[in-house]
């Protein structure tokens, strides 16, 4: 059982009319709100926050990407990485992940996760995403190829790494004459893999079938997560192997206070802050991004979804958030990652605006009265 | 009151023109094609918009049938009709229809399109020019007009009431709330979703052809520019734009009328259409 902390490096400044007076946090709210000076502050406490989870035991740390967005201030999250390899010792360092359609070479993936993994001496985890749905409207990356170019860019890096070359590479997509990348990962034969998805069936059966790890996106309704690693076990059967829980990572935001009511009285307000700003418009869905019978499937799953929780009922009772003392923690964590048969739990506490001191408290607490029990 | 008993009138039209078309499927070099035909006269190949109008045999089709033999096929990823893998581009959408014009046997056609079905009509005539006799444009895209950058409809897609003020005139009239209703079934929105995808495909990257606009002299044949007044998402500068481009071309404006004149004003678009045609 492996316990990852991840982080968003969320926008904590939003103005107090945000929530009534924008319709997005995403692709065209205005830049003006960034403060590149008390962003600078933001980056060094950020950064501090993921070391210090190293310090306290955690098996790795997250980073991800995203663009022209408060919710998360990443849009390279491999600069983050490289500057974590230099802050920690012992952690793996998962980047979940490069979205593969965005970059022109997809090359370039393969050269910057090798570099991330030479310079950690062979700590990186190589998340690979298709990207969210708001990244295709800031890159202006037509979303009705992003699967095909996620699968090619895949294979691509993924042979980058493990055939020796150069070698010719030719698909749909791209045609290279040489395929050489300097460096090459310390990995054999290449960083784990890591998929992170939101339960459609396209990608848990595509990575039930290359055997990769599937990384359930925080966010969504208990019930999701059960039906979604329930298609994995199956999709793995079919495939002809049984799913090692390894291959099956949950996100779950988690906050450890001294008491239950503490720990929401501290929690909850930022938690708001987070749902009603940073969510806004977060499901922004390009056409052709998933296929019609999975836009059917979102359809019917609304509800499912952190952004449509109205009160704190609804977000204990779908199990959004485990908030409690290291007591009530334990219990409720212990119960569903065995419920659910989960072998990695991806979890954070920070939602932007949580203080740092609280963020760092409750790690402590996580790390010190509950991990060592639920192993 | 009033709009309802209007939109039980076009309701009863719509069934009543049903006998003009018979929608079949063809094939074309391995790719199925839906389409409608009727009517008798010089062939007359409508190309629609991204609202897919030619799953039905509507009001318009079926006045133009009087006079044209009309052909209203469906735009491969609509309906039926499939090849959408195979579509990567205008251009792509544009050699599509020289073949089903092939298969039909259609040597010389009047074709004309709104919105899309306008920008592939015209993505048609300048590399096949002898085949076209007549062109008619409506809403079209497919040209950049500086001073009025085309707005973002996939931002608004999932948006009615904005999506209305975008493709209407009036977004409270009965048309407007008919064609883009307020509470549709999933398995409708998923076939919107698909429609926004073929768009998509074309568009997404650049909303235009950077090559259009020295290529259209290549087209002789009389042209007719149909724009509505008031065309939010496709403004008139469009249609003036192509005129620019096209010395032979005529442009005429439908007063109070938004992108979709076929559905807006429906028998001021027919009768323009049909006069220029004739």
């Amino acid at each position: 059982m492996r316990y990852y902390f991840f982080h968003l490096m969320s926008w904590p400044y939003l103005p107090a009319n945000f929530a009534d007076d924008y319709d997005s946090a995403w692709v065209w709210l205005p830049n003006s709100l960034y403060d590149p000076v008390k962003g600078h502050d933001l980056y060094q406490n950020y950064l501090d926050t993921l070391a210090y989870a190293d310090e306290l035991g955690f098996d790795g740390i997250c980073v991800n990407e995203h663009h022209q967005n408060a919710y998360g201030l990443m849009p390279s999250p491999n600069l983050m990485a490289a500057a974590l390899t230099q802050r920690t010792r012992r952690c793996q360092i998962a980047v979940i992940g490069n979205a593969l359609p965005l970059y022109n070479p997809p090359l370039r993936v393969a050269e910057e996760f090798a570099m991330l993994d030479v310079l950690s001496g062979g700590r990186l985890v190589a998340g690979m995403v298709i990207g969210g749905g708001p990244e295709y409207f800031s890159y202006q990356v037509n979303p009705t190829y992003a699967r095909e170019r996620f699968r090619e860019a895949l294979d691509l890096i993924v042979k980058a790494w493990t055939t020796p070359g150069p070698f010719l590479w030719n698909s749909k997509h791209y045609f290279f004459r040489y395929v050489n990348p300097w460096p090459r990962p310390i990995q054999q034969p290449h960083p784990p893999i890591w998929i992170p998805g939101a339960g459609s069936l396209e990608t848990v059966e595509f990575v039930a079938g290359r055997r990769y790890a599937y990384m359930g996106i925080p966010y969504f309704h208990i019930d999701t997560f059960r039906r979604m690693f329930g298609l994995f076990r199956e999709a793995c059967e079919k495939a002809g192997y049984k799913a090692d829980p390894e291959q099956m990572g949950w996100g779950i935001p988690i906050y450890v206070a001294e008491t239950d009511r503490q720990a929401r009285e501290e929690f909850e307000p930022h938690l708001w802050y987070f749902i009603r700003n940073l969510l806004k418009n977060i499901s922004l869905a390009p056409p052709g991004y998933t296929s019609a019978k999975s836009a059917l499937a979102i359809l019917r799953n609304r509800g499912q979804f952190l952004a449509d929780q109205k009160d704190w009922d609804a977000i204990e009772k779908g199990v959004f958030a485990i908030v409690g003392s290291p007591e009530t923690v334990r219990q409720k964590l212990d119960h569903y990652r065995k419920e659910l048969g989960v072998g990695v739990v991806l979890t954070g506490c920070q939602t932007g605006t949580l203080p740092h001191e609280l963020a760092r408290k409750s790690m402590a607490l996580l790390a010190k009265e509950v991990l060592p029990h639920v192993r | 009151m009033f709009d309802a008993l209007k939109k039980l009138k076009y309701g009863a039209r719509v069934f009543l023109s049903r006998k003009g078309g018979e929608p079949e499927v063809i094939d074309v070099r391995g790719r199925p094609v839906s389409i409608m035909s009727g009517g008798d006269g010089p062939p007359f190949v409508y190309l629609h918009s991204t609202l897919g109008e030619s799953m039905r045999w509507l009001p318009f089709h079926a006045a133009w049938s009087k006079h044209f033999t009309v052909y209203a096929p469906l735009h491969p990823g609509f309906g039926q009709s499939g090849g959408f893998d195979e579509i990567d581009s205008i251009e792509d959408m544009a050699f599509h229809y020289l073949e089903l014009f092939d298969a039909l046997g259609l040597g010389e056609v009047i074709l004309g399109g709104v919105s899309l079905g306008g920008w592939i009509a015209a993505e048609f005539a300048i590399r096949w020019p002898e085949r076209v006799k007549k062109l008619w444009l409506s809403g079209a895209p497919g040209l950049w007009v500086e001073e009025q950058p085309l707005p973002d409809l996939f931002r608004d897609m999932a948006n009615v009431p904005r999506l209305r003020s975008l493709l209407f005139h009036d977004p409270d009239g009965y048309m407007a709330k008919m064609v883009l209703a307020d509470n549709i079934e999933d398995e409708r929105r998923v076939m919107g979703f698909q429609a926004m995808t073929v768009l998509a495909r074309l568009v997404w990257e650049r909303p235009y052809d950077p090559k259009l606009a020295r290529r259209l002299h290549r087209i002789q044949c009389p042209t007719l520019l149909l724009w509505g007044g008031n065309d939010r998402l496709v403004p008139p500068a469009y249609g003036e734009a192509y005129r620019q481009h096209l010395p032979q071309s005529e442009m005429k404006i439908i007063p109070h009328c938004g992108h979709l004149a076929m559905f807006e004003k429906e028998a001021e678009f027919v009768e323009a259409v049909t006069a220029f045609c004739q």
